[in-house]
């Protein structure tokens, strides 16, 4: 660790540079082709926020599209548009896919998928039919290797049969970037495991705060651990006002290996949903959250909580800021 | 000069060693499942049919074996908890949760007896089809070498006969003749339905 601090250092403040002059790719861009602008989107009436699932149904049912885009060569109509179904009526199974680094992504779509489920839907109809989509005003452009990769991608569990996810989660790693890019800028096959793919803190506070517009308290970051006077009080009044995003060192919560030495550093994005002092025990607790598309149960020690914590992201949505 | 000659030796000896405990690490997992192959496949069989009553999967973790962590899935909520082996509340929470305990402890046991440090089920897909396979991870203390990293033994077994390459490597499917990976590893034949490879994760 301490051989790479130099290291970390000076791609911070690249990060720092590099994310207030734009990452993001800037190049322009052709005009979708003529046959894909015979498909269209019903006109945008619907009320975002908070809008039911129900509507986000029908949007999809009553949109043409066409049986292959020319845009997306690899994206199967019908299965982007079960994918796009079973997302909106199951939002907690939206899934990253196994070994690969989506999970910052995976976790951040726990949001609009629970919040706007049509506002969601109406983007990726839009990305599906033109190319390009915006989102509160921000522009996904994806690149030429998006547009190839998205519904290739294998061997990831239930992601293979869900292009419209590895669509969505290309996109997002090919718009936001930060200091992890700096070695992995362009997407190449087999970039959805590496750095290319991963999400830093800052980069996951700032997804939230630019496509949603939520207002996120973030205590942490990439290299320190937070100090919590008291975390179990902390936790449970961000829960009480919000959605809570803890970004944790997946070696010890979700083990692989059994080696005593692990690197002291950040790797996963949970959803907190609630804790729970254990009767009679101080320090143990019930957690409850949310990550690899499913919610899960765990009793663990205050203790281990804060030594696997890196980071409480405390988002609340516009009108409550 | 004596004492550079001795460092020489002692280096090449160190050398081979490490390198006669590598290649015999190798060669050692097909005899393995060879002698072994009865009480890993009844591990196996008794999984497949516990996990189809309702899901679970087993991890033991750490090396004496003898901490045990259950998972058990329900259609809303996953179940983490830990005991130590032969810990009476084991058999509080399989009851509560409605659970056959004579299987979950027959396979604790046998795990234990085998090292077996993790036993899953795991859905994987073709031709747009989801297929499932069970997940077995080893680590027998006869693999181990102090000389190599940790590495973990893992078993798949698959319901129908697989294909395979002319070097043995699992493969996608009899037309699309691709190499399959499963939680990104290439795994080779032991039979028609099971296959391994050599992993420094365990899941």
């Amino acid at each position: 660790m301490n051989r790479f601090a130099p290291i970390n250092i000076i791609l911070l403040l690249l990060s720092l540079a590099v994310g207030r002059a734009g990452f993001a790719n800037a190049a322009p861009r052709i005009k979708p082709p003529l046959a894909d602008t015979l498909w269209r989107l019903p006109a945008d009436t619907a009320q975002h926020s908070n809008s039911a699932r129900q509507q986000a149904l029908e949007l999809i049912k009553n949109t043409k599209l066409p049986d292959s885009s020319l845009w997306w060569p690899n994206i199967k109509l019908n299965l982007f548009i079960e994918n796009l179904k079973a997302n909106v009526t199951e939002p907690l199974k939206i899934y990253q896919g196994s070994n690969t680094n989506f999970c910052g992504y995976a976790a951040f779509t726990y949001l609009p998928l629970q919040d706007d489920p049509v506002g969601w839907t109406r983007f990726m109809l839009t990305l599906y039919l033109e190319g390009e989509a915006s989102w509160n005003g921000i522009v996904f452009r994806p690149s030429k290797e998006i547009h190839q990769a998205a519904g290739t991608l294998r061997f990831k569990g239930i992601l293979d049969i869900r292009p419209a996810d590895q669509l969505w989660f290309l996109s997002l790693a090919d718009h936001f970037r930060s200091y992890l890019n700096f070695f992995n800028r362009r997407f190449h096959p087999g970039s959805e495991d590496t750095f290319w793919a991963a999400c830093n803190y800052g980069k996951f506070n700032r997804m939230i705060r630019q496509m949603l517009g939520w207002h996120v308290t973030a205590h942490g970051s990439d290299l320190l651990r937070p100090h919590f006077n008291h975390l179990f009080d902390y936790l449970t009044n961000c829960l009480q006002t919000g959605t809570t995003y803890l970004y944790v060192n997946n070696t010890y919560l979700h083990k692989k290996n059994h080696n005593k030495f692990r690197g002291s550093f950040p790797t996963h994005y949970i959803v907190l949903e609630s804790i729970t002092r254990l009767p009679g025990e101080s320090d143990r607790v019930d957690l409850v959250y949310w990550d690899y598309g499913g919610r899960t149960l765990r009793q663990v020690d205050l203790r281990f909580l804060k030594k696997i914590l890196f980071g409480v992201s405390h988002c609340t949505p516009p009108q409550h800021s | 000069m004596r004492t550079t000659t001795l460092y020489h030796l002692l280096f090449i000896t160190l050398f081979l060693a490490g390198a006669g405990a590598t290649s015999c690490t190798k060669l050692n997992i097909t005899k393995y499942y060879r002698r072994h192959h009865p009480a890993l496949d009844s591990i196996e069989d008794t999984y497949r049919k516990a996990y189809s009553q309702k899901p679970f999967s087993i991890e033991f973790t750490d090396r004496p074996f003898d901490r045990v962590s259950l998972e058990l899935i329900t259609d809303t909520l996953t179940y983490i908890y830990e005991y130590r082996f032969g810990e009476t509340r084991l058999q509080d929470t399989l009851k509560k949760y409605g659970y056959d305990s004579i299987p979950i402890n027959w396979l604790i046991t046998r795990m234990r007896s085998m090292e077996c440090t993790w036993i899953d089920k795991l859905d994987y897909y073709a031709e747009e089809q989801r297929h499932s396979l069970i997940y077995l991870s080893l680590w027998p203390r006869a693999f181990n070498s102090p000389f190599v990293n940790k590495k973990y033994y893992i078993l798949t077994y698959f319901q129908q006969p697989q294909y395979f390459d002319s070097q043995g490597r699992l493969l996608t499917g009899r037309r699309r003749r691709h190499i399959r990976k499963i939680n990104a590893a290439v795994f080779f034949r032991l039979n028609d339905k099971v296959a391994y490879t050599i992993s420094d994760r365990f899941r």
